[in-house]
């Protein structure tokens, strides 16, 4: 038993059989998973008292506590979205120290570690103002810090962590712009370990908070900060005095972007550059679970093993063919044939022409859409190329219609390069960036006739009445505008569990619709567009009078339909047993005392053999 | 299809002795014909219409049909009474229908059943009796069978007609060659022919009669699976008190193709292929639990949470019923499209035979139109589905109006990856010339021709009209495969390839522009540079390295000690050193300090660190060789070492190995 050849599911991405059902994008987030190493990500708080100091406004939160739930909305988020991802949490200007170096007034809350439970239920204790006196008695506050110290610190916990990382980034929240105004030496050992941090690619963000009198990021953050060289906007975000807007800054951060893959645009045969490809939208789903075992809730590997049924022996992928069946003949192939039946070119897109921009049509979509970016990597001076057809598309508002082939063995598919021209908000943060969306055309398989309810016109009346409604019920649509109530449940449910909570909190499903602010809206509008389009007697909700008497029809069972031996043998012949119900399939092999499975093919499958047999 | 759509077609085939004379070079009528035919039968087994075929034969030496009496219906042979058309079928086309040697009655039989096709094969050299015609006529009328025509030729001498559909590949469409002159019998069957069609359908009769070139290059393509799409009804409702009745149908989806079964490779058999599962342990001996013993659990973070099936299913998230309801309406603007989620989209129509819906439906239609919004709706297919957020879109057709719904992404689904400037970034901007090329090379390139009447355009590509090449090559390798199991995969169709390419004219008239292009835009090749740092590179004797460029020297401080010297500027190591050590104070404790600032930037593990700390070692080396104080240098080593054993750093121990020979370093190692 030992030898049988085993590979393990849940613990990687399973290669051989399942692969083939596998979507193609997870196997791309998996595998980029295991060739780059995992993202880690610390925070640095500024924990000295200005941070702890309320608004003007007294409703708004401290800065500190500001700072405080957005990161707990990130370690909640990275709980659903990428659970892989490493996460710190490092204070500084405390009375108190904790770190591997000793510095002082440097203090460690979290190590770099995946985010848990427990964790945010730390980070909880310190919200609010009984957090702000535990933080007090636990740490304390001191001024006389030294930055440089705690960048150390920070440095030192990345080179601490057993896994090789991919993606080092130390998140910054002050409301000082001027911390070592005093102390030149301490400036200087800041700007020195910044400096270290940026050459061994630790990428330093300042997450600068609002301060009395404006933050200057000239004074002394300017030679601090380093700027990823693939996020330069050219400007600097504004300082946050709210949450949402930090929100906003620290989320366009939060995420390593990683290209789906790179590759080369042909505009014709020998003339090409290159591009990135890149999820924008990425649809999360609920994780698949883990067997536990019942005794020590530790987690089991699981092994699937291929066999001969009949002789026991086990079945090397080499061992096996695949098979389809068409025509009443199963078509057998080898696994990698069926590889190569998908292989049409090598990976890229190729040009074919260029469109008006309002030829998209609306309503042909077929999967979520990518992201486009030049690349350098591959071919110098691409960027240059691109951009300057970024810019002619966008002025001529044409979009580029290329065939894409994203891996060896995709086949191709047609897609619209639909120009997207950078935008920043009032507060320079980037809310769409500068480059090609990848949209998908459907081919003539993809489309499907459908037939359509003949139109009876509404009057002006009418109409004018269903504009009134809508006008009431309008508002701004934001891609973050809704949580998916499922997820939201399950990993508060998870949390619950987790922190042994009695009760999990209700995620609040804004997918609901708002039935009592949109009738104190809509107030009579509603029954007097009914009066205008319903008769008195209409019932919308019932079902249509036709229905009812299917309904009634259906009371009396039909009789069951006899099927002679003879017809039904032609029925066998002629392969045309689909036609019979499932129910008279069944009556049939019970007939015949056949044992089936209660699928249709199973039963045609019993049928059949029967039949053929005799 | 519902059950009431299926077909019967009878393909009935001449196999007569003249449809086997061709001219030189040229396949015989027979062969031809039996091309169209296996051609339009791979693409029913493969689309697996539910339309039964049969093969009727005339001109065969025997008769087998069960209509033959006395002297009718002779030369008759029913070759495949209706079933399924399947593999057998195909083999049977290809092999075994030869020529019979008689000259055959022209006539069709008949058959009960709700759709029915006859195609005929012919060349029409068999005499045709006109008395009969009538009687024919009327039962085919009579039936409502239609009945279409093959022939080599077309009828009237030049082509009968154009090819009707969207020709997508018209390179391919050649003049016929000359044809040999057709005998009188043939004209007469033209006559015929021509008869019949007319009489049977007054206006486009003419067009059910194809020659058998043309039918081949339609039938090239496999067909696509139709699939008749399944109505979906509910209610869309605004706020709770205001509900229409609706029907919805998928427009869009990429259909799933099927998949493969395992089997076995020597007998075949999927049945034979079996697989189990155990779970075990995660310790050395892989100790085997029971499936009984193991139960379910979730990752959240780091922890793993056990959380039964029993106790998710209770505590999950419930849909309450299937819905479509608007949550709200949007600017249309709001909505972009590259945010559109999900594989499908809905087309979203009033209920059928509800003329209060329809009006009500209209309502909302048009009043969403003429304002430029859309509804943002909650979308749940049924009780068992996870609710959607989507988007509803008006759309007013002639014949129709209708919304159309398409997912949109949850908060959790949207990555704010954020991109560097193009605009603000000097490097990038092209120059003028470089963009009036690019200008140029759009307009070359450009698809589609606004027509003259300045409305309507025509579209030179459009890839909604393009069957999915993957399906179409995966058909021909399967049948390839059917009929030759043990014999590589064939190379993909030349027309599937031309189908996927730039339009001719287009690649003609971007010529030019591309050259232009080519020759403005600086392009190189980068190829994948792999960055391996070797001991040879670190100690490189040369002053420059990249640190050197970073900083300026601090000659400033007038401090020396061996701490700052460590603290970060590397390259000022050797003249610090040389000062510090000039000045005669290096001893051991020097040294210990400087193992220690060595050590904490071995805390790193980063190769970075490791150059500033053999930098160091290697001044000092320098140094303490200039000074004569070898001894020192290794003694610094030996502690060195030790340090370096306890913290498991043997990968910087080996670089300081291979890149430095100490005094008499062999006896440290």
């Amino acid at each position: 038993m030992a030898d049988w050849v085993s590979y393990y599911r849940g613990d990687g991405p399973d290669e051989e059989e399942d692969g083939e059902q596998q979507e193609e994008e997870g196997q791309e987030a998996v595998a980029d998973h295991r060739f780059s190493g995992r993202d880690s990500l610390i925070f640095l708080v500024d924990a000295s008292k200005a941070m702890f100091e309320p608004y003007e406004d007294e409703e708004a939160a401290t800065p500190f506590d500001m700072t405080m739930q957005c990161i707990r909305n990130v370690y909640t988020s990275k709980i659903i979205s990428s659970d892989k991802d490493l996460l710190s949490v490092v204070f500084y200007g405390t009375e108190n120290n904790k770190n591997s170096a000793d510095f002082k007034h440097v203090y460690v809350l979290q190590e770099l570690d995946n985010p848990g439970a427990k964790r945010i239920l730390e980070l909880d204790q310190y919200r609010g103002d009984e957090g702000r006196v535990l933080f007090r008695e636990t740490f304390g506050h001191n001024a006389d810090y030294s930055l440089g110290e705690a960048l150390w610190a920070c440095s030192n916990l990345f080179s601490n962590v057993g896994v090789r990382l991919s993606h080092k980034r130390i998140m910054l929240f002050t409301n000082e712009d001027n911390p070592h105004a005093n102390d030149s030496a301490k400036a200087k050992l800041a700007r020195t370990r910044a400096g270290d941090l940026r050459d061994t690619g630790i990428i330093l963000d300042l997450m600068h908070l609002k301060k009395l009198g404006g933050f200057d990021i000239s004074l002394f953050y300017r030679d601090i900060i380093s700027v990823a060289e693939d996020e330069d906007l050219g400007i600097q975000p504004d300082e946050s005095g709210k949450l949402e807007h930090l929100m906003k800054k620290v989320r366009a951060k939060e995420t390593r972007k990683r290209a789906l893959v790179r590759l080369n645009l042909y505009l014709n045969k020998d003339l090409s550059f290159s591009v990135g490809v890149y999820n924008l939208i990425q649809k999360a789903y609920k994780p698949y679970p883990v067997k536990l075992y019942r005794e020590t809730n530790e987690p089991v590997k699981t092994k699937t093993r291929v066999f001969n049924g009949k002789t026991g022996s086990l079945l090397l992928p080499s061992d096996t063919k695949r098979a389809q069946t068409y025509g009443n003949r199963q078509i057998v192939m080898e696994k990698e044939e069926t590889e190569e039946v998908k292989r049409f070119d090598s990976p890229g897109l190729f040009l074919i022409g260029f469109k008006p921009l309002s030829m998209l049509k609306q309503h042909h979509h077929i999967r979520p859409s990518q992201f486009m970016y030049p690349e350098e990597s591959l071919v110098t001076g691409s960027t240059t190329l691109f951009n300057a057809l970024l810019m002619k598309c966008l002025e001529k508002e044409v979009m580029a219609l290329c065939r894409y082939i994203a891996r060896r063995n995709t086949p191709p598919r047609f897609v619209a390069l639909v120009p997207q021209e950078e935008e920043v908000d009032e507060q320079k943060v980037q809310i769409a960036p500068p480059g090609f969306h990848i949209i998908f055309l459907p081919y003539a398989d993809d489309k499907r006739n459908v037939d359509f309810t003949e139109k009876v016109p509404a009057n002006r009346e009418q109409v004018d009445k269903m504009k009134e409604i809508i006008q009431k019920l309008r508002f701004k649509y934001r891609t973050d505008s809704f949580e998916n109530p499922v997820l939201q449940q399950h990993f508060r449910n998870l949390e619950a569990l987790a922190l042994d909570m009695l009760e999990p909190e209700q995620a609040e499903d804004l997918t609901m619709p708002k039935t009592e602010e949109m009738s104190r809206r809509l107030g009579n509008l509603v029954e007097e567009f009914k009066q205008l389009v319903y008769p008195p007697d209409y019932n919308p909700e019932g079902k249509v009078a036709k229905r009812k008497q299917a309904g009634d029809g259906q009371a009396e069972k039909k009789p069951k339909i006899e099927i002679s031996e003879d017809s039904l043998r032609s029925y066998v012949q002629s392969g045309t047993l689909g036609k019979l119900t499932v129910s008279a399939l069944k009556d049939m092999c019970r007939h015949y005392r056949l044992r089936s499975g209660g699928k249709k093919q199973e039963l045609i499958d019993a049928l059949t053999e029967y039949f053929s047999g005799r | 299809m519902a059950r009431g759509g299926k077909s019967a077609i009878v393909l009935c085939l001449d196999v007569g002795i003249a449809m086997s004379s061709s001219a030189p070079g040229e396949e015989s009528p027979l062969e031809q014909a039996k091309r169209v035919m296996t051609k339009f039968l791979q693409r029913q087994v493969f689309a697996e219409s539910k339309d039964e075929v049969a093969v009727v034969l005339f001109g065969t030496d025997g008769t087998k049909n069960n209509l033959a009496s006395g002297d009718q219906y002779q030369n008759i042979t029913v070759h495949r009474s209706l079933m399924l058309p399947d593999f057998d079928l195909l083999e049977d086309i290809q092999n075994k229908i030869q020529l019979g040697s008689q000259q055959a009655d022209f006539k069709a039989k008949r058959k009960k059943f709700e759709k029915r096709h006859i195609e005929l094969f012919t060349d029409l050299s068999s005499p045709v009796s006109e008395d009969q015609l009538e009687i024919i006529i009327a039962n085919l009328k009579k039936t409502g069978t239609s009945l279409q025509f093959f022939l080599p030729f077309p009828v009237d001498g030049a082509d009968g007609h154009g090819d009707t559909s969207a020709s997508i590949y018209p390179q391919l469409h050649q003049n016929s060659p000359p044809r040999k002159r057709l005998t009188a019998q043939q004209k007469e069957g033209i006559d015929v022919v021509k008869k019949l069609m007319h009489t049977l359908d007054e206006e486009g009769g003419l067009e059910e009669i194809y020659t058998f070139r043309e039918s081949l290059e339609r039938l090239a393509m496999f067909k696509k699976i139709e699939r008749r799409p399944v109505p979906w009804s509910c209610q869309l409702t605004i706020g709770s008190d205001l509900s229409i009745r609706i029907v919805a149908y998928k427009l869009t989806e990429e259909k799933v193709k099927k998949i493969w079964t395992v089997v076995d490779a020597k007998t075949l058999r999927k049945e034979d292929v079996k697989r189990e599962t155990v779970y075990c342990l995660n310790d050395d001996d892989e100790t085997e639990v029971q499936k009984d013993d193991t139960i379910q659990g979730f990752r959240y973070g780091s922890d793993i949470i056990p959380f039964s099936k029993e106790d998710e299913e209770q505590m999950k998230y419930k849909t309450e019923a299937k819905c479509f309801s608007v949550l709200g309406f949007s600017r249309s603007s709001q909505i972009q499209r590259h945010c559109y989620m999900g594989n499908q989209v809905l087309k979203v129509f009033a209920a059928k035979d509800d003329e209060n819906a329809a009006v009500a439906f209209s309502a909302l239609v048009q009043a969403l139109d003429e304002l430029n919004v859309v509804a943002i709706m909650r979308y749940a297919y049924d009780r068992r589905c996870n609710p959607q957020i989507g988007v509803a879109f008006p759309r007013i057709k002639d014949a129709y109006e209708c919304l159309f719904y398409v997912q949109l992404p949850y908060m959790e689904d949207v990555r704010q990856y954020m991109f560097s400037s193009l605009k603000n970034n000097k490097k990038c901007s092209p120059t003028v010339d470089q963009l009036s090329a690019i200008d140029s090379l759009i307009d070359s390139m450009n698809l589609v021709y606004e027509d003259v009447d300045g409305e309507t355009f025509e579209d030179l590509f459009k890839p909604s009209k393009i069957p999915n090449p993957h399906f179409q090559r995966l058909y021909q390798c399967l049948q390839h495969k059917a009929f030759h199991p043990n014999e590589p995969l064939p190379p993909i169709e030349q027309h599937l390839l031309e189908m996927l390419e730039v339009p001719c004219v287009v690649k003609e008239r971007c010529k030019a522009p591309l050259e232009k292009v080519k020759a403005l835009f600086p392009l190189k090749d980068a190829g994948k540079k792999k960055e391996e740092k070797t001991a040879q590179d670190i100690f490189k004797d040369d002053e420059d390295g990249p640190n050197a460029k970073r900083r300026k020297i601090e000659d400033e401080e007038d401090s020396f000690s061996i701490m700052k010297l460590a603290e970060g500027n590397v390259t000022s190591v050797s003249k610090v050193l040389k000062l510090f050590l000039s000045k005669g104070n290096i001893n051991f404790s020097n040294c210990i300090q400087l193992i220690n600032r060595i050590d904490q930037f071995l805390e790193n593990r980063s190769s970075q660190y490791y150059m500033k700390g053999i930098n160091c070692i290697r001044a000092f080396r320098g140094e303490a060789m200039k000074l004569s104080k070898v001894q020192c240098f290794n003694d610094f080593l030996q502690a060195l070492k030790s340090k370096v054993e306890d913290k498991a750093l043997a990968d910087f121990w080996e670089i300081v190995v291979q890149g430095m020979i100490p005094f008499d370093f062999l006896s440290i190692i």
